[in-house]
């Protein structure tokens, strides 16, 4: 079996929904990503995230060309299900719905009879008259989910209608039919759905994905600088980060960046001619010395495919 | 600038490279009178068109190398490259970055990763 990680590409964006991959590429090849996933219910908190692994561009690039990930074409690896699939996705999913309810069902009752206070004669009066509410709304639940079955008729143009007198209004079937509430599970990963078939939809080269429209960076000079800056850091044991906090295009550690603060700043520079305005060597300089840091200019020669380094820090005079 | 008794010491450079001229002045006025360097002297940095100059900071024995740009110009990875290259690779340069109003700010430049002192 191919034990490539599996990057999951949408849009031109790369996720790893695979907690195993995820932690394969954070041990054995120093690429972390960013988790993004979150709680639906909690979409705002952004403290305790979790799958999927979003992967800067530079990752995926670098992962492809050395054989370690391939791309599957995601939105195409899901195929429109047959009917009797989805039937029996439903009906699933109805069971667990009502396995849910049932269970919550069984709870309550235990507690109404184990009850302590909840026996005298007030409570227990209550509770009937409260169970025989909700047995009528259940009741008067069903009875409108009849009725908007056969009111359906009513919007097939009817001559009769027109001469007929105007109908009393029907009352309006009950807003909300009073189901128990449960949970409705997401599903995070589409790799149990019998729709989903990664197999066909995968790319091995960056060559074979970039023909199919499915990933095309780099595309630019920039693009490649990038990424040629980004393996050559990589290849002498740095782990990066995004450098947006500090400026620049990475953040270099020394380390897994859990364990070790990062000593760089990185910006990539397309070409040896590249302008650079001293302006910038101020401003990095003085920002990476205020923070512990050194920046580096990591120039990128396309036609040699090199990267050369300067590290940049105050003078301490002047 | 020719009265300037500075003028003298440069003179072999100055008129050679007028574009870098104003930060050369100003530089190496400030590391002389400012800065209180010794040894300083000028010396002919062609692939960069300007002059750099080399010294040793009070109280120290290192020769240090200053490279001379205007905040105005625009420089890139080769030229700094360059400046290594004719300087006989130094263990790094000091960039002297001038600014119309006369000021001016200095940075170390260091070929390779070199981490920061802690």
């Amino acid at each position: 079996m191919d034990t490539r990680i599996r990057l999951r590409v949408s849009n031109e964006k790369a996720y790893v929904w695979d907690v195993d991959d995820i932690t394969t590429l954070r041990s054995k090849h120093h690429i972390c990503g960013i988790l993004t996933g979150t709680l639906p219910h909690l979409s705002q908190q952004n403290v305790f995230l979790g799958v999927p692994l979003v992967l800067m561009p530079e990752e995926v690039v670098f992962l492809v060309e050395t054989e370690l990930a391939i791309i599957i074409d995601d939105p195409r690896a899901h195929s429109g299900p047959s009917a009797p699939i989805l039937q029996k996705y439903n009906d699933e999913r109805i069971e667990a719905i009502n396995l849910q309810i049932s269970l919550v069902e069984a709870r309550e009752a235990k507690e109404a009879a184990s009850a302590g206070r909840a026996m005298s004669e007030e409570a227990l009066r209550k509770r009937k008259t409260r169970e025989q509410r909700k047995e009528l709304e259940r009741a008067k639940a069903a009875a409108a989910a009849d009725s908007t079955e056969s009111h359906t008729s009513l919007f097939v143009p009817d001559s009769s209608a027109h001469t007929s007198e105007p109908s009393v209004p029907q009352p309006s079937p009950t807003p909300a039919p009073t189901t128990p509430a449960y949970t409705v599970i997401v599903p995070p990963s589409s790799s149990s759905l019998p729709w989903y078939a990664p197999q066909t939809r995968t790319h091995t080269t960056l060559a074979s994905a970039r023909t199919a429209g499915v990933w095309t960076y780099p595309k630019t000079l920039h693009e490649r600088a990038k990424c040629g800056v980004f393996r050559g850091l990589w290849g002498k044991g740095y782990f990066m980060g995004g450098g947006i906090k500090f400026g620049g295009d990475y953040l270099v550690y020394p380390g897994d960046p859990l364990r070790y603060h990062s000593h760089f700043v990185a910006s990539v520079i397309d070409s040896p001619t590249s302008n650079l305005r001293p302006m910038e060597i101020v401003a990095h300089g003085r920002l990476g010395t205020a923070t512990k840091k050194a920046h580096l200019l990591c120039g990128w020669d396309d036609e040699k495919q090199e990267v050369s380094y300067f590290s940049i820090e105050w003078a301490g005079f002047g | 600038m020719e009265n300037h008794p500075s003028y003298p010491a440069l003179s072999s450079v100055l008129p050679k490279y007028p574009r870098a001229a104003g930060a050369l002045f100003q530089a190496y006025n400030d590391i002389l009178f400012a800065q209180q360097w010794s040894d300083v002297e000028v010396i002919d940095l062609a692939s960069c068109s300007r002059g750099a100059v080399k010294g040793r900071r009070p109280q120290t024995d290192e020769t240090l190398c200053v490279v001379p740009c205007s905040l105005a110009e625009s420089i890139s990875t080769s030229w700094l490259h360059d400046a290594f290259k004719e300087l006989q690779f130094p263990k790094e340069i000091y960039l002297a970055i001038t600014s119309e109003d006369a000021s001016i700010v200095y940075y170390k430049i260091s070929r390779g990763i070199v981490k920061p002192p802690v």
